[in-house]
């Protein structure tokens, strides 16, 4: 925390833009704000460590006064850390040089639904459950259903290119969105074209997704949606082979057959996760199927599939246990039945085409499990983001028994992840699909991007001359 | 008391699947003030990264223990008795704000934060008991009136208990478990003198305050061999079976019942409501945006007393919601809710109704 006049004179100027209510200086809210979801501080904090905290945080009501947050933060060189819903499992909300904490939930106005285009235009810092139930009054929805979606802010889920659970045939939320608003790091406000599918110039709207706040704060945006789908249909099926599942996946995708979900947990999750929280007991690889839409198409899409399946011999579990878990598929999130401290753990994801996966899934588990066997660490995964040219890898490591002190604690997850991250890169996968890079995975930017890091850095001195916006994140330096 | 609820705070520190939902986040858009943010606090002052002061203090004293978080748990964590056990410490410690100290000594000299009355027991016996409360005897005492009426049309006449005593839960929403389990003590000892074979209740906050306060913060068991009812669903139920008909107004405006204070901690009484006005009402009611699970507080709550400004916008909140879906009269039962909505219903040009009034006067 900055000390004296030069506190009170930035502490002043920021009250004078925001007013006196939607500024705090105050201990608790900063120690509030100095976390977000992901182990790293929770740890820290859990052990009675202090983390680095905002040292304001501010909750502005208009793009006018973020503009002019911006211009003081310039002004004394000070870092703005936007805040959505603090959902980040990778730190890409923590304020680890401290700074101006910009809180965006006052920003949530939904400015307009279009119900002949099927379009919503809204404020970013609106919370996704909450603009959906809005959506669902007119029959509508926004087909973004992450885990998050109670917590997480329209914002938050374009800004690291958040995936939701009905991806496979929606799209990941940076394919639902059609324009936006930005507020740039020097003040200025910039709107980007009415849609993105056009050849009128370079497509520069796409450089504020994935940045997570470090081009920018995203302040609007329009987004594409969808008739509520007048059927649903979910199964589940259980193959006693990974692999021939994956290549159920693999045939599904890629003869066009649009399963709205398909949720493939590997053995052990089998055994641990869809156990404990659905009930079943199964040795194999359960795998759920959901198709959607105009009810004749959905079921000739799911036979489709399910022959498929059988000729992978799978075993029909039938519909309950897919209707099941999509009626349970966020209890996965409630504590005490999620990961949750004293634990260790961490979520590894990641995504590549089809002719890789298979090999860097097990790659990953073999490295993890026996690099880290003295810790009785476990390693699960799911597949659940399918793409026509592959599929995303969700793993998680977990140690219930991590060492107790903080530090001790942090560099043996470091290793984790170090070893877990080489595995990925070495088979031909991105660092993650879907959770962002935050202050995580920061460290592993420029092996991802190799030559191309430079030209991203260059960007990124562009647009943010005095590097102001959330420094530490995405590779990004302070 | 404290390390009783240890691992819920230790659950909700974390967990951010409620948060949508909170009506205190929702009016105050702050991440402090939310049910995360109130566990953090907790577990933070446990571990020592913060100490009991106005700062956290102010915290803690922000959540309206309205139950909304509880009720869209999937694992139940009872997180507002968490709360007000880290109030009673916070109590205990004599750091409790001067406004809960103040409400406090008129709960133990009056039973009540409205007026120097002590509770008249009527000392009568019958079949029936009816809770009164504070709120209703002080705040709006036509209710009672109206629900006599009510029940005597269906040959239930009933002894008046707890007229002008809180049913336990502003003392213990504050924070004083002690005085809150006396004032509860109270009551059913009243209610077993009346030789009461059930025990009918005006709102959902009394209900919630009997059936599940009074065991789960104070260790009170209620009385075997009598039972609990809430008024509105056993009109309705008496209704539904044919004991009970209304007339139909002729015209009305376009009206909305809200949801009282405490409703989502009674998940099986949302019909019963809208079953009764469908009854006498002209034309079917509008539905408010924030209903059913996730139906906010009206302000009256312990809230009102620690942080006024909360609460008036709590109430603005309903207010601006029943604006939304075009209602211009509001009808609900509790004395509490009802005094609330009235008192800010001008600035938004809505009407407010109470609930048993209108029933009553409709009585075929």
């Amino acid at each position: 925390m900055r000390v004296g006049i030069q506190n009170e004179m930035i502490r002043s100027e920021l009250e004078e833009v925001v007013g006196r209510d939607f500024i705090s200086v105050d201990k608790t809210d900063q120690l509030v704000y100095s976390t977000d979801w992901s182990w790293m501080p929770q740890m820290w904090l859990d052990r009675g460590q202090e983390l680095r905290t905002p040292d304001y945080i501010v909750h502005p009501g208009t793009i006018e006064e973020i503009s002019d947050i911006m211009e003081i933060a310039n002004k004394y060189l000070i870092p703005v850390i936007p805040f959505g819903g603090g959902s980040g499992t990778q730190g890409g909300a923590l304020p680890v040089y401290g700074g101006i904490m910009v809180d965006l939930k006052r920003l949530d106005k939904i400015i307009e639904i279009d119900e002949k285009s099927l379009t919503v235009t809204a404020e970013s810092g609106i919370i996704l459950s909450q603009l959906e139930w809005v959506l669902n009054e007119k029959g509508l929805t926004l087909p973004h259903y992450p885990a998050s979606a109670n917590c997480a802010t329209l914002g938050g889920c374009l800004a690291p290119r958040g995936t939701g659970t009905i991806s496979t045939k929606y799209g990941k939320a940076e394919d639902m969105v059609l324009n936006m608003e930005v507020v740039l790091p020097t003040g200025e406000v910039i709107q980007t074209p009415i849609v993105p599918q056009h050849a009128s110039g370079p497509d520069f709207f796409r450089l504020f997704l994935g940045a997570e706040g470090t081009f920018g704060i995203i302040t609007k945006a329009t987004m594409q949606l969808d008739y509520i789908p007048e059927t649903r249909l979910l199964r589940a099926v259980l193959f006693d082979d990974l692999g021939k599942a994956l290549e159920a996946g693999r045939q599904i995708m890629t003869k066009r057959l649009t399963p709205f979900v398909i949720r493939l947990y590997d053995p052990n999750s089998t055994r641990s996760r869809v156990r404990k929280i659905l009930g079943y007991e199964l040795d194999g690889a359960y795998m759920v199927l959901g198709f959607d839409g105009d009810p004749d198409i959905a079921a000739l899409q799911e036979i489709k599939a399910m022959e498929i399946c059988t000729e992978l011999t799978a075993t029909d579990l039938g519909r309950e246990p897919g209707e099941k878990w999509w009626e349970h598929r966020y209890d996965f999130y409630y504590p005490p039945q999620n990961l949750k401290l004293p634990w260790m753990y961490g979520t590894t994801e990641t995504v590549t085409t089809y002719d890789k996966i298979e090999n860097l899934y097990w790659s990953e588990k073999r490295a993890v499990e026996e690099g880290f066997a003295d810790w009785g660490v476990q390693f699960i995964g799911h597949f659940s983001h399918w793409f026509h040219w592959g599929v995303m890898l969700y793993c998680r490591f977990i140690i219930e028994d991590p060492p107790q002190d903080p530090q001790v604690a942090l560099r043996l997850h470091n290793r984790i992840w170090n070893t877990a991250m080489t595995a990925v890169l070495e088979n031909g996968g991105m660092i993650n699909e879907h959770h962002g890079v935050g202050l995580k995975l920061s460290r592993y930017m420029r092996r991802q991007y190799g030559d191309s890091w430079p030209f991203l850095l260059r960007l990124k001195n562009t647009i943010d001359p005095n590097g102001i916006m959330n420094p530490g994140k995405v590779g990004f330096g302070s | 008391m404290i390390e009783n609820v240890i691992e819920t705070t230790e659950n909700c520190r974390y967990c951010l699947m409620c948060r949508h939902v909170c009506p205190v986040g929702h009016v105050t858009r702050k991440e402090t003030l939310t049910p995360h943010g109130w566990g953090l606090t907790i577990a933070s002052l446990r571990r020592g990264l913060l100490e009991i002061d106005e700062s956290s203090v102010d915290v803690i004293y922000s959540c309206a223990d309205c139950g909304t978080c509880r009720a869209n748990c999937v694992t139940d964590q009872p997180l507002p008795s968490a709360i007000a056990a880290m109030r009673a410490e916070i109590a205990g410690q004599g750091q409790a704000p001067l406004a809960v100290v103040d409400i406090h000594e008129k709960l133990q000299a009056w039973g009540n934060p409205y007026s120097n009355e002590v509770p008249e027991e009527s000392g009568k016996a019958a079949e029936v008991a009816l809770f009164v409360g504070d709120d209703a005897h002080f705040l709006d005492s036509n209710s009672v009136d109206a629900v006599k009426r009510l029940l005597s049309a269906v040959n239930v006449k009933p002894v008046l208990v707890g007229v002008g005593r809180n049913n336990g839960y502003l003392a213990s929403s504050l924070g004083f478990p002690e005085t809150a389990a006396k004032l509860a003590r109270a009551t059913l000892d009243e209610l077993q003198r009346s030789g009461a074979k059930s025990m009918l209740v005006l709102t959902p906050g009394d209900y919630y305050v009997f059936h599940q306060l009074h065991d789960e913060r104070l260790g009170l068991s209620w009385p075997e061999g009598i039972s609990l009812l809430e008024v509105i669903p056993f009109l309705a139920e008496q209704m539904n079976a044919g004991n009970l008909t209304f007339n139909r107004l002729s015209d009305t405006m376009p009206f909305a019942y809200v949801d009282p204070t405490h409703s989502v901690r009674v998940s099986t009484r949302y019909d019963a409501p809208r079953q009764l006005l469908a009854a006498v009402m002209p034309m079917p009611a509008r539905e408010l945006f924030w209903h059913r699970e996730r139906a906010h507080p009206c302000g009256n709550v312990a809230l009102q007393y620690t942080q006024p400004h909360i609460a008036n916008h709590l109430t603005y909140s309903r207010l601006g919601d029943a604006l939304e879906s075009g209602a211009r009269l509001l009808i609900t039962e509790d004395p509490g809710s009802v005094t609330h909505l009235q008192k800010h219903a001008g600035r938004f040009g809505l009407r407010i109704q109470g609930l048993y009034k209108l029933l009553a006067d409709q009585l075929a």
